[in-house]
């Protein structure tokens, strides 16, 4: 497969805190690679860097050019990335939120919309959705986009089970199509359900790169998170203990 | 489409209305004299036209700052240089108390110092920007408290005139008041866009292409200009600038290809409406038109606010 984004000794550093240094590692079209780690371990700042958001040490190269080469709007075409929920102050609808993740005016917005079970919200303004809602319509300006490297932060969050379900089986369609899926998550079910590759980023500078299998066979996820994570057969699930 | 006719139609009576409407009525397709005539093209025209102009700009200020900063409280005097302007005019009123133009010069000068101090916060993020102009502005406003206090009496009231909205003598030429309206008009509509990408955040923005750093800087200083502009024309016009996009974006949406010319238009006839009330509430002494942008556009504001919810 095909290497999009190529990692050599990149670094990051956010308040003066290092979170990352020394990842390397390269990411091919067609595959998922899901960030695990505590909170504040550095997660959402790795891809900011990818995104050339902040800044970063070491190399990123994109489709064997620097990250820092290319313009904002050369790096628009390659990455899509997907974050925090855009503010409502200013009324905008999500019809017009969905236009503005797309150059023209685009007959997919319908499709998209329907996918994500939007197309009723389509003049509602954003700040009069749910979370959930306006995370959906986050999932659906992304589909909008042609970019072959999706970065995500978290694109479960807020959703309810069905939409959480369809996110994960968008990911894998996304890939089978040729995309290159780099997220963050916290649900280690749905981690086990996409994930080709891992990144574990522990938070005091270090990250390990590895096979989704492997890195899930062992004990890593314990020590990782410092919780307990229990292996019932095939899946791997957060020993919550009982109810006294 | 509905919209865009009726801003239209209210274009073109309330230029009537503020041709016609003064001290005396004058129709203007029924000249009776000289006078008449006089009075209308030499007098009220250009005045009209300098309210339009200023009150459209003052507008288009408001949607810059307010998206600039990504905060809809803002408006074009939000980073202290209308604070700054009224300190250098009433400077220039304290040097050569005797010169017609003098406060328009302090005021031109004064807001271009305000903006220098602006420009040297342009890096900082939106909200640390935000903090830094409410502190310019006090600064500013200690200035010229400062400045008033120090004032000879005979000055006071032709300060106070001007700070609080003066269209009787503005120094700048109406038409290099109309060609800034249509350039920065031009320009809104050039950046429409990335203006319309920034409502989604600045990290959104800049992963959907826009270069935000740049963009800021142009954006900083263009409405910057625009308020310099308007302020040194007509003094400090507040709520023009507060009130008019947030109308706008209420009747056209939040698009910017539709806010800014609807807010250039918009801000203009406030004004207009305005100016023509302050000079025939209590004909032959003028009111400070400041206080009728109030009076006209807060019912006008609350009334749409209240029907939208």
């Amino acid at each position: 497969m095909k290497e999009l984004l190529t990692l050599s000794n990149l670094a990051v550093e956010r308040a003066g805190r290092t979170l990352l240094s020394e990842l390397s590692c390269s990411f091919r079209a067609g595959e998922v690679v899901v960030i695990l780690g505590p909170n504040g371990a550095g997660k959402s700042s790795l891809l900011l860097a990818l995104a050339g958001l902040i800044p970063s040490s070491g190399e990123i190269n994109l489709q064997g050019r620097a990250l820092n080469h290319y313009s904002r709007h050369e790096l628009s075409m390659q990455i899509a990335w997907q974050g925090e929920l855009p503010p409502t102050e200013f009324g905008l609808t999500v019809n017009q939120r969905l236009n503005l993740a797309v150059a023209e005016e685009s007959e997919a917005i319908e499709e998209v919309a329907q996918t994500m079970d939007i197309q009723a919200l389509l003049q509602r303004p954003l700040g009069e959705l749910s979370s959930g809602e306006r995370q959906r319509t986050e999932l659906a300006a992304l589909m909008l986009r042609d970019a072959p490297i999706w970065l995500l932060d978290e694109p479960t969050a807020h959703l309810d089970l069905k939409h959480q379900i369809q996110c994960v089986q968008m990911m894998k369609t996304q890939c089978e199509s040729g995309r290159a899926i780099i997220t963050v998550l916290h649900d280690i079910q749905q981690a086990m359900a996409v994930a080709d590759h891992l990144i574990l980023v522990d938070g005091k500078g270090g990250a390990e790169y590895g096979e989704a299998e492997q890195l899930f066979a062992g004990q890593r996820l314990t020590q990782l998170f410092d919780a307990p994570v229990i292996h019932q057969g095939a899946l791997l699930v957060p020993d919550y203990g009982k109810r006294i | 489409m509905l919209r865009w006719s009726a801003l239209s139609v209210a274009l073109v009576v309330c230029l009537f209305i503020g041709l016609s409407i003064g001290e005396q009525w004058i129709n203007p397709f029924a000249l009776s004299d000289a006078l008449e005539s006089t009075i209308l093209w030499e007098l009220r025209f250009p005045r009209l036209l300098t309210a339009f102009a200023v009150g459209g700009l003052l507008a288009l200020a408001g949607a810059w700052f307010q998206v600039l900063l990504g905060n809809p409280l803002a408006e074009p005097y939000v980073l202290g240089v209308a604070g700054s302007a009224s300190a250098g005019a009433v400077s220039g009123l304290m040097l050569l108390p005797g010169s017609a133009w003098i406060m328009s010069l302090g005021a031109f000068i004064g807001a271009w110092i305000g903006i220098m101090f602006v420009m040297f916060f342009s890096h900082l993020g939106a909200n640390r920007m935000l903090l830094a102009g409410v502190v310019l502005a006090a600064f500013w406003s200690a200035v010229l408290a400062l400045l008033l206090a120090l004032l000879p009496e005979q000055g006071l009231f032709r300060a106070f005139s001007w700070m609080m909205g003066d269209l009787s003598h503005s120094d700048i030429p109406v038409s290099v008041l109309l060609i800034a309206w249509a350039i920065a008009l031009i320009c809104g509509l050039v950046l429409s866009r990335s203006l319309d990408l920034l409502l989604l955040g600045e990290r959104h923005a800049e992963a959907l292409g826009v270069d935000v750093k740049k963009l800021r800087q142009r954006l900083l200083l263009l409405a910057s200009a625009v308020t310099a502009l308007a302020v040194t024309a007509a003094g400090t016009i507040g709520f023009v600038g507060l009130v008019i996009p947030h109308l706008m974006r209420l009747l056209f949406g939040s698009l910017h290809r539709a806010v800014l010319p609807a807010s250039a238009i918009g801000g203009g006839l406030l004004l207009v409406m305005a100016d023509s009330a302050a000079r025939t509430v209590n004909a032959p002494a003028e009111l400070p038109v400041g206080i009728l942008t109030a009076i006209i556009g807060v019912p006008v504001f609350l009334f749409l606010l209240l029907r939208r919810s």
